[in-house]
């Protein structure tokens, strides 16, 4: 029998997402964040984690959570994704899951389409649904370049 | 115009090693690459590029058999052939790398350099073109050997005889120097110095010769010195410009190849090329004899170390900074709490010298990255006199800034394209003496180096007085190739129109000369600084000469920079380009054209209010103007509060997320914080322009 998936659970909003945990490099408190001029909206800024300087992500505005609030309670994981350290800012994080492969079950349909193909999997964990998500997709260069275009062409049209 | 002494040519030789190394590397890899993209244009210019470099740099140490095999390489290698003759090019073109290697490594022990013939042949096949003629100067430069041992049989049967009593038999050879005024007596003075050696076995001229018409002494010695000591001991200044030392072995033992010098070996991996023929007269690396230049050369005192060990720990000293930090915060907590207790005055004393120790180490890393320019100076004097005798141009090097500071990296980059500038400039920028005194210039041409700070960015310029870039010729030439169409050339600006030389294949030479003209070198220089992120710019006027200005970063460099904030966020900008910081009430501003502008001093100063990178408004009445001047402007920053002055290391924010041309880098301050260094070039650019556009931008910039 496969071994069962190691998941660091966090919540925005009202739902639990899981990442693979040897994604996660660390969670941390939210610092004072450096806010990056020109950045998108979604890219709070940089911080300095322990002399190394790491672009912090909301994914809160990411994944368009409307209310966002910030309290003590919001932490940072440090990931990596090619090779590089970003920070994701969620509304919490706290857990460790354990979830066996068979409890995994493909995204529906629905979530193939569109924007949403990083949902790689919904996991029931007693009465929970843990959503997988791959966070090479939200954050891969294509995307975000995807993203940075469509800020382009909005720009373009303003100007 | 003497630049050289001994220890500079061989520290340039090392350089030439070193770089030469990289290359091949680079060469091999790209030519898998060709194997893979039989035919890709890009590649095979890539190639080119690499070899042209290769050719130039070998060129300038001298090293003739190298240089004129690139030169055949370089000259083969077309696209078109790329495309005729598919994955065989990438056959000759690996087979060449290897022969390459093969040379760099007798030069390295200063052994007669394997021939290229099989790869010449190689390349004639290729463009079918039998080219005798051009391969016979490589033959006949080849067949000099500079410095082999040609013994009679008496002498040889004196060496082995002794080398047979088991004694350690040392065979010199020394070239006396052109300059040595007291020729005569060099022999004699050679004799003091083996006597103190050991026992002479061997000498060649014997006395009596006519001293005046030798060129090389060679001899052979029983001694127990080692061969660096006798090499060291051997060379007596200004008579003995040279000496090759080697250990003499006997022939039984280890059978002496046909020139006397070279020792077999055989390696597995060249008979699979099968150029093992050629091959086997270039000795391993690491002979025991080692290589005379560096025997000769002063001990080495510095050490190389990789660029990442060093960011490393300039990264725990950050960390440790910060550690400092939250040590002092502590101890504050601790006095306030404990404030009679003795042992306060203890943990201060403590800090105090902790902090101290901690600022010389940190700067001590970080002077550790940079280097003066100098370094990427010295090679040139050899390039210049070297170029310009093969041009036939008189043409002396004036340099200056040469302590600028710069990244270590960085400099090693930039003296690739540096090089194809000075070549060019020596090339097509001086004129022949004729010329130049036909035109009313002193006989002897200059080529200028100079390096300065400027902003966040070093700018290294290259300059010639020679006789500009004639615009016109270029566009003419670049119409011809097909690069730009008749109407896109009439409507460039003159800017533009200069550009064009940095396309691949133009060149305004009219012929095509070993130095230059093939439209490589600056197809290189375009490269490579856009790899850095900086820029060439070229100022240049017909008749007077042509400058170059190489625009590049810093990327990890010490800056004093001014911290502000604005609307609670903390940014830096360079010292250097702050001019003066003055204060002013809202009042006084006025508005001119859509712009805002107060007046200083008499003269009317545009504001750009940083606060609008924030999209936030400010509402104090009295504002902290800060002047700074980009290029021959001026421009007042309005920011909300001064934090003071600091130096900062900078660090890239090359992160995609975040990247942007406002911010040119990033810092951590001593307490941990993340300071912005803004890229004020760019930060003027956008909010200079009249404000209206800007709010509609950042309302689009936002919404996105």
């Amino acid at each position: 029998m496969a071994k069962d998936l190691h998941l660091v659970g966090f919540r925005i909003g009202r739902e639990t997402f899981g990442v693979a945990i040897s994604m996660v490099h660390e969670i941390v408190r939210v610092p004072d964040i450096t806010a990056v001029p020109d950045a998108p909206e979604y890219i709070e800024g940089v911080i300095n984690l322990r002399g190394k300087i790491v672009s912090i992500v909301d994914l809160r505005k990411r994944f368009g959570e409307k209310e966002i609030t910030r309290n003590k309670k919001n932490r940072i994981l440090v990931v990596e994704v090619d090779a590089k350290m970003v920070g994701l800012i969620v509304d919490a994080a706290s857990e460790v899951l354990k979830m066996p492969h068979e409890d995994v079950e493909a995204p529906p349909n629905v979530f193939e389409e569109g924007d949403l193909n990083y949902v790689t999997g919904v996991g029931k964990l007693k009465d929970r649904l843990i959503i997988l998500i791959e966070l090479n997709k939200i954050l891969q260069k294509g995307e975000l370049k995807r993203l940075a275009d469509v800020a382009a062409t909005q720009l373009g049209a303003a100007v | 115009m003497s630049f050289f002494s001994e220890e500079r040519a061989s520290e340039l030789k090392d350089l030439f090693f070193e770089s030469a190394t990289e290359l091949l590397q680079a060469l091999n890899e790209e030519g898998l690459e060709l194997e893979k993209h039989p035919g890709d244009p890009e590649v095979v210019r890539q190639v080119r590029r690499t070899v042209h470099t290769l050719k130039g740099d070998s060129a300038a140490c001298g090293y003739s058999e190298l240089s004129a095999l690139a030169h055949e390489l370089e000259d083969a290698l077309t696209p078109e052939l790329a495309k005729q003759q598919g994955t065989k090019v990438a056959e000759v073109v690996l087979n060449a790398a290897d022969i390459f290697q093969h040379m760099l490594n007798a030069y390295r022990t200063n052994s007669p350099a394997p021939t290229g013939d099989r790869v010449l042949d190689a390349i004639h096949a290729l463009i079918s073109k039998p080219g005798p003629s051009l391969a016979e100067p490589v033959k006949s430069a080849m067949k000099a050997p500079p410095l082999g041992f040609e013994w009679t049989e008496y002498e040889k049967m004196v060496m082995a005889d002794a080398a047979s009593r088991g004694l350690k038999v040392i065979q010199l050879s020394l070239t006396i120097d052109p300059n040595c005024v007291v020729r005569a007596v060099a022999l004699q003075m050679v004799k003091n110095a083996f006597a103190d050696l050991g026992t002479l076995l061997v000498v060649v001229p014997d006395e009596g010769a006519a001293m005046d018409k030798v060129d090389h002494i060679s001899a052979a010695l029983a001694s127990s010195f080692d061969e660096e000591y006798i090499a060291k001991k051997c060379k007596i200044p200004a008579v003995i410009s040279d000496v090759k030392v080697e250990r003499y072995a006997p022939p039984a033992a280890e059978p002496v190849s046909a020139n006397g010098t070279g020792e077999i070996d055989h390696t597995q991996n060249e008979d699979l090329l099968g150029l093992d023929n050629q091959l086997d007269e270039a000795p391993a690396a690491e002979t025991e004899v080692g290589s005379a230049s560096n025997l000769i050369s002063a001990p080495e005192s510095t050490l190389r170390v990789d660029a990442e060990k060093i960011d490393a720990v300039l990264n725990l000293v950050g960390e440790l900074i910060i550690g400092k930090s939250m040590l002092t915060q502590t101890i504050n907590e601790f006095d306030k709490k404990f404030t009679k207790d003795p042992l306060r005055a203890k943990f201060a004393d403590a800090l105090a010298y902790q902090a101290r120790v901690l600022n010389d180490l940190q700067k001590s890393v970080m002077k550790v990255r940079m280097v003066p320019v100098e370094q990427l100076f010295r090679r040139f004097p050899r390039v210049v006199r070297d170029v310009s005798k093969a041009c036939g141009k008189e043409v002396i090097l004036e340099v200056s800034g040469q302590n600028t500071d710069l990244d270590k990296s960085i400099l090693d980059v930039l003296a690739e394209p540096m090089a194809h500038l000075v070549r060019n400039a020596i090339g097509h920028g001086i004129e022949s003496p004729a010329d130049r005194i036909a035109a009313g210039k002193p006989k002897i041409g200059t080529i200028k180096l100079n390096a300065f700070h400027q902003g966040n960015n070093v700018v290294i310029e290259v300059s010639d007085d020679g006789r500009g870039i004639d615009r016109q010729k270029v566009v003419t030439k670049a119409i011809e190739r097909g690069i730009v169409t008749q109407e896109d050339a009439a409507r460039m600006t003159e800017g533009e129109a200069l550009n064009l030389i940095f396309h691949p294949g133009l060149s305004t030479a009219e012929e095509i000369t070993s130095v230059s003209g093939r439209g490589v070198g600056m197809d290189i220089v375009k490269s490579v600084l856009e790899r850095l992120k900086g820029t060439v710019v070229i100022d240049t006027k017909v008749g007077v000469g042509s400058t170059f200005y190489l625009k590049v970063p810093l990327t990890l460099a010490i800056i004093k920079a001014l911290m502000f904030r604005v609307a609670e966020r903390l940014y830096a900008v360079p010292l250097s380009s702050v001019l003066e910081i003055t204060r002013a009430m809202e009042t006084e501003i006025h508005r001119v054209d859509q712009h805002e502008v107060i007046k200083l001093r008499d003269q009317v100063l545009t504001l750009v209010r940083l606060n609008k990178l924030v999209k936030s408004k400010s509402n104090q009445k009295k504002i902290f103007i800060v002047v700074i001047a980009i290029g021959d402007r001026k421009f007042g920053l309005v920011v909300d509060k001064l934090v003071g002055e600091e130096e900062l290391v900078i660090k890239a924010l090359d992160d995609h997320l975040v990247a942007t041309e406002l911010v040119s880098g990033a810092s951590i301050l001593g307490d941990g914080t993340v300071v912005l260094i803004l890229n004020l070039n760019s930060v003027v650019t956008r909010l200079g322009k009249s404000s209206a556009d800007i709010d509609e931008q950042l309302t689009a910039g936002a919404s996105a």
